[in-house]
């Protein structure tokens, strides 16, 4: 079975190039959603392997989001992957801090980013 | 999704320079927010709307145009946007250098051209 990933971004080609990417290197099925609530809506749908979650979304940015996933009993054990541009350490640590598996930054390489995220999250398939 | 391309490079390659037409008028209009917030902290050095607007706008093209193939410009709006986020008032330099990033900026992107 191929792994089932939620992308949430709310930046289209952000969203298409992380999918194609993903489809294309590792043939994992993708699933995508624009925003923090509507992806948490198919997260508790869906129950992906993981999730590639944006920092900066409008309404409901990353940090919330995962935060908001944790407090459901569906979502409360996927794991979550922070995707943000180059941040400085202090915001890093932040985010880490959050209890989320990985941080992961903007521009990505689409060849390596599948390759990226099983390391980061301990799948040796990949 | 039936497994992995067989030449995933190639495949890549192919959709990233259709979704590069697509992305491109979004990528100018981000470019254009910052020119206008640059135009409105030269009025107005406290503008905190413009800044906000400029350094959201610098963040999302720091994310973007290396996915593109354009590193070196995700590295410029990367700086610029550490520029906006500091605390300390924008000096007129700052402005000035501003003013010359978003040039380098524009002119990378319309190098690149449309496909």
């Amino acid at each position: 079975m191929p792994r089932r990933i939620l992308i949430i971004d709310d930046e289209d080609d952000i969203r298409e190039v992380a999918a194609l990417s993903l489809e294309t290197v590792a043939g994992w099925d993708v699933m995508m959603a624009p925003s923090g609530a509507a992806g948490i809506v198919k997260a508790q749908e869906h129950r992906p392997d993981a999730i590639l979650l944006d920092v900066m979304m409008p309404m409901m940015d990353g940090p919330t989001t995962f935060r908001e996933l944790r407090a459901l009993p569906e979502t409360a054990n996927i794991p979550v992957i922070l995707l943000t541009a180059k941040v400085q350490a202090a915001d890093q640590k932040r985010f880490s801090d959050l209890g989320v598996s990985a941080v992961m930054f903007k521009p990505f390489d689409p060849l390596t980013l599948a390759g990226d995220i099983a390391r980061a999250l301990g799948w040796t398939e990949q | 999704m039936s497994g992995p391309a067989s030449d995933p490079a190639a495949a890549i390659a192919a959709r990233l320079a259709q979704l590069w037409r697509t992305s491109r008028p979004i990528i100018l209009e981000r470019l254009a927010v910052l020119k206008t917030a640059q135009a409105a902290l030269v009025a107005n050095a406290g503008d905190v709307a413009a800044r906000s607007e400029a350094r959201e706008a610098a963040h999302k093209l720091s994310g973007v145009l290396g996915i593109f193939g354009l590193p070196q410009g995700s590295e410029m709006a990367h700086n610029l946007e550490e520029l906006l986020k500091s605390a300390d008032p924008l000096s007129a330099s700052d402005l000035i250098s501003m003013a010359g990033e978003i040039e380098s900026l524009e002119a990378m992107i319309a190098a690149r051209g449309d496909g």
